[in-house]
């Protein structure tokens, strides 16, 4: 029992990595109605980019912008030149799940053609450990934490206090009727990309900052609990997404300090699970319920 | 034709047969129902094991593998057991996901069930012996039709055509019927579906369960002739594969999938076997796993609807044409 | 063939051997006359060279191909250049039988191979020893230690026995309080029950066994219980990123403790990102990995590790498997194989088969070999020999496994593996279930 407060602390670390990327994941689907399942091969695509900065000698801070950068701009033109290209010739809801996968399988293979089957790290240090209660952390988990805090008030200020936001959102429930407002939707789309991708690249870095080593599938491994924690707080919900991360975060911590740590992320599918059974739109749902009748 | 050169001729077929019928069950989930599935290999692994453990005979310490429910039964009970295992395991599912979900959320609850799946297996080493699989599956009636491996791998082939044979012409009963006619107004428009008096929850569970059976099925074929089963021989890429099957020859049409399976698992993924390799040793199949990706985006781009579209009247003969650059 | 069965009853019972494989041969396609090959023969590394076990493949097409080049500098066998060819099973039964029908089915002059490994041993020894293709497998399975298969032979030792080698060091060092911390893996997972018990024979505790699901981005709950089970060293296999991470966060969360490995963990994929997230220095600290023994010195290895540093062109970064056991092992199959066609005459291997252990039945009077060259020119000479490998001398039990004494090695920060201890065969043999 005694491990479990550390394991609270350690579960706060998983869920600042998973909120920063839910939050990304859920972002796209809400305002452009893609479940965009090569998202966690962006994030592996984005720690690479973070990777060559790094070993170019650039700071591993600044690396993460680079790895946010890449990742906008990627995602923006990933969504530009293939994603609405498909939309616009009608593939509906299915199709475009399909057409994420293939982009993930290309994403990925093509990872691995180029880097090879091998495993890479960061030049970085984790800085001098802090003992908080009985809870450790390092610098740079706290680092981790604290972005992914300020992360998620600037989606917060941008989706409440800015025009933006503002259209992002009246995109998001009815892009139609946004578009008949005078909303230009499609520059709020690609600025939805823009955000999003830049939070998957903080994300992929964030992810490999935690796991020391990283190979061409490090990402896309992380999709599970991203999907859990995106679902979990109802799809398309930004908030939901953030509460999902910290439920999903906490529990496989917990779970894996009681149980055994195999099951880690099958506790995570056990919660969503049940979830889904009481509350099939997640636990939070007024966007999700709306975009049925689009869907 | 040597005798290797038939080994390896029959094995193929063997391979093409199991994977059609495999295929034809996803198509009828994705195609005809509209229901994306993509822990449909996970119903194949579980098809695969339960004919496994049945027919391994009972586990007893000091074996070199561990698993539950060891049995001996004989043929064909060991098929119809992967079937069964598969079709209930799909109930199940089946009735947590397809009941109030909506459809981009049972794709996600099945990508994730597909993933976990493959943990506890690989986990649970009492189950299903983890990570090592099962080996030394009996192969059905070796000893008592006394043939040399060569006959017996002919028959065996012939065997698997005889049940794609049936599986098809089950399927096509389906996709024909009145039930199949229903199937494909729901999934185009499911609330006009069930504003005319469908219960469309029930029939799409009634066709994941019939589907998750077939592939049960598949999957259990498939373990008795390899003689060997484990985790990684159903990964979840393994899904989309057969899904790529569906969309390159028509989701829908079961002659197009029949042409899909042709072309993507075993044409496909087999003709990559025959490439000089370049550059370095996994390069290929790096890039192989990339191309399937392409011809996903270029069918879903360029034919939608797959080789042989859903309705007769829209095939025209230049689509093979088109169609070429992709292959 | 009649003067050498006077010689001895060891060549006496390989005849009768080879003519109960010949008795065999009739009964199917193959004549009673060896096949004549006209062209270069072939040898397959049949393993994975894709998917989560491809550092495999790469490291056994490392034995092939200098193994292949002396011979054919020597002039061939039997007046045959020979080639290696690589053949990918992607690591699962389900791809690798088709994969070995095609490679059977397809491949010219396909006398002889390495592989398969324990991702496909079980589903396709049968369809290789089937087409009467002798095959030195590096599976480590433990099924195959009263192997039956004709045409199956071994030169490492199974997974379990490094499990063995590694408490017995453990213990040597002191150590009582274990901790194993294996993946979820199949090769991982081989090691542990043996591990286990002897240890606790030995009189150790296991004070903590984990199971690590691979690739998670953290591990800090998993250490968390390691260290309060306060053990004062680490049994580990898993795949390189997840070691990386768990030691890694045992490092910023305890600070490491001594870790003991196996010969996975000595890979280059593993030492990198190993290295490169605990820093090499603690590394060469900290930790031993065991491995089946090889001298890696002596003639044999001499001639070995020439002919593997000249074939760069063909093998990236040669001097990585230079005292890699497996790669000594894969290289001296080859070498066997070829012998054992001078010595059957024949390159067909329903013939040459037979005469396999003969090439290194350490019989009186053989003379000892250290090459190809030198096996020829004694063959040539009319003297029986026995060839003494780059990975140390081979000695076929009755089920046609060579398996010897294990050794603990150390990572030393300038990369190479300074020999720490060696366990002898007799010790493992006794605490193996």
């Amino acid at each position: 029992m005694q491990q479990l407060i550390p394991a609270f602390g350690f579960g706060l670390i998983t869920a600042s990595i998973l909120a920063i990327a839910a939050v990304g994941f859920t972002l796209q689907f809400s305002v452009t109605n893609i479940l965009n399942l090569a998202y966690g091969d962006i994030m592996t695509a984005c720690a690479f980019a973070a990777y060559l900065a790094n070993h170019a000698g650039v700071n591993i801070w600044i690396s993460l912008v680079v790895g946010a950068l890449f990742g906008a701009v990627f995602s923006m033109l990933l969504n530009r030149l293939v994603y609405f290209g498909f939309v616009r010739r009608g593939t509906r809801l299915f199709g475009m799940i399909i057409v994420t996968i293939a982009v993930s399988l290309i994403i990925q293979n093509l990872l691995l053609a180029i880097f090879r089957p091998t495993f890479f790290t960061y030049e970085a240090s984790q800085g001098p450990s802090y003992q908080l209660g009985s809870m450790v952390f390092t610098a740079s988990q706290l680092a981790i934490m604290g972005i992914a805090v300020v992360a998620m008030v600037c989606v917060h200020l941008l989706l409440t206090q800015t025009q933006l936001g503002k259209a992002m959102r009246a995109t998001a429930t009815n892009p139609g009727l946004a578009r008949s407002c005078g909303i230009p939707t499609d520059q709020v789309i690609d600025a939805a990309w823009l955000v999003s991708g830049a939070l998957c690249g903080i994300a992929g870095v964030a992810l490999v900052l935690n796991t020391a080593t990283f190979s061409e599938t490090t990402g896309a491994a992380f999709l599970v609990p991203i999907i859990a924690s995106a679902v979990l707080g109802g799809i398309g919900q930004p908030y939901g997404a953030m509460l999902g991360a910290l439920t999903i975060g906490i529990a496989g911590e917990t779970a894996a300090a009681l149980m055994s740590p195999a099951y880690k992320d099958v506790v995570a599918f056990v919660i969503l699970i049940v979830v889904l059974l009481v509350r099939p739109q997640g636990i939070l749902s007024e966007i999700a319920a709306a975009k049925e009748v689009a869907a | 034709m040597t005798d290797a050169m038939q080994f390896y001729i029959s094995t193929l077929l063997i391979y093409l047969f199991i994977d059609i019928m495999g295929v034809l069950g996803l198509n009828l989930q994705f195609g005809v129902a509209g229901i994306i599935n993509f822990a449909y290999i996970v119903f194949v692994g579980v098809g695969a094991y339960t004919a496994a453990v049945v027919s391994l005979g009972p586990d007893y310490p000091g074996n070199f593998q561990h698993y539950m429910f060891g049995a001996s039964w004989p043929f064909p009970l060991p098929i119809l057991a992967g079937g069964v295992a598969a079709g209930l395991l799909s109930l199940v599912v089946g009735v947590i996901s397809l009941r109030r979900l909506r459809s981009d959320y049972q794709a996600m609850v099945m990508l994730v069930l597909s993933l976990i799946a493959t943990l506890v297996a690989s986990n649970a080493t009492g189950l299903v012996n983890g990570p090592a699989g099962l080996a030394t599956i009996p192969q059905p009636l070796y000893d008592q039709l006394g043939l040399n491996p060569l006959e017996y791998q002919w028959v065996y082939a012939g065997w698997c055509l005889f049940l794609t044979v049936l599986v098809f012409l089950f399927v096509r009963a389906i996709t024909r019927s009145p039930l199949g006619r229903t199937l494909r107004a729901m999934r185009d428009n499911e609330r006009a579906a069930s504003a005319v008096g469908k219960n469309v929850t029930l029939l799409r569970l009634v066709i994941f369960v019939v589907g998750g059976v077939i592939a049960g099925i598949s999957g259990a074929v498939f373990a008795e002739f390899i003689q060997a089963w484990s985790p990684g021989s159903w990964l979840y890429p393994e899904t989309f594969v057969f899904l790529a099957a569906v969309l390159v020859g028509g989701a829908a049409n079961n002659w197009g999938v029949i042409l899909g399976t042709l072309l993507v698992p075993v044409g496909f993924l087999e003709a990559t076997r025959f490439l000089p390799p370049i550059f370095y040793q996994g390069f290929i199949e790096a890039m192989q796993w990339v191309c399937v990706g392409l011809l996903i985006l270029l069918f879903l781009w360029f034919r939608p609807n797959g080789i042989f579209p859903e309705k007769p009247g829209r095939f025209k003969p230049r689509a093979t044409a088109q169609s070429r650059p992709a292959e | 063939m009649s003067d050498r069965l006077t010689t001895s009853k060891v060549g006496l019972s390989l005849a009768i051997a080879a003519v109960l494989v010949l008795a065999a041969c009739g009964s199917s396609t193959q004549g009673a006359k060896p096949k004549t090959y006209t062209g270069t023969l072939t040898f397959a590394s049949f393993n994975p060279f894709t998917g989560p076990d491809a550092s495999f493949g790469p490291e056994m097409a490392a034995g092939c191909i200098p193994a292949a080049n002396t011979i054919n500098q020597a002039g061939g066998v039997l007046g045959h250049q020979v080639q290696c060819i690589a053949v990918d099973t992607r690591g699962d039964p389900a791809d690798a039988v088709p994969a070995a029908q095609k490679m059977i089915a397809s491949t010219e002059n396909l006398v002889g191979m390495n592989g398969p490994s324990s991702d496909e041993a079980l589903a396709t020894v049968p369809i290789i020893d089937r087409a009467h293709l002798p095959m030195f497998a590096d599976s480590g399975q433990a099924a195959f230690d009263k192997s039956t298969y004709k045409y199956f032979y071994r030169l490492t030792p199974p997974d379990d026995a490094a499990g063995v080698a590694m408490a017995i060091y453990a213990y040597n060092k002191g150590y009582r309080r274990g901790a194993a911390v294996f993946g979820n893996d199949l090769s991982s997972q081989g090691n542990v029950p043996n591990l286990l018990t002897a240890f606790a024979k030995l009189g150790g505790q296991i004070v903590i066994n984990q199971t690590l699901t691979l690739d998670q981005s953290s591990y800090r709950t998993e250490v968390t219980a390691l260290v309060a089970a306060s053990p004062d060293v680490i049994f580990t296999e898993a795949d390189p990123q997840t070691d990386a991470a768990y030691l890694s966060q045992l490092q910023q969360l305890h600070g490491l403790i001594p870790v003991i490995g196996t010969q996975p963990t000595v890979q280059p994929p593993w030492i990198k990102a190993v290295g490169g997230a605990v820093g090499r220095d603690a590394l060469s600290k900290n930790f031993a990995a065991a491995q089946p023994f090889s001298t890696s010195q002596g003639p044999a290895w001499d001639v070995y590790n020439k002919a593997l540093l000249a074939a760069g062109s063909e093998v990236p970064q040669p001097d990585q498997w230079s005292q890699d056991p497996y790669t000594e092992t894969d290289y001296d199959a080859i070498i066997i194989m070829a012998l054992a066609m001078l010595e059957a005459k024949t390159p067909d291997p329903s013939f040459y088969n037979a005469l396999i252990p003969a090439v290194v039945g350490n019989a009186t009077g053989a003379t000892e070999v250290h090459s190809f060259k030198e096996g020829m020119d004694a063959i040539a000479a009319g003297k029986k020999i026995n060839y003494v490998g780059a990975g140390g001398p081979i000695a076929f039990d009755e089920y046609q496994n060579s398996t010897g004494a294990f050794e603990l090695i150390g990572y030393s920060t300038n990369g190479s593996n300074p020999q720490l201890a060696v366990v002898s065969a007799e010790d493992i043999a006794k605490l193996r279930r």
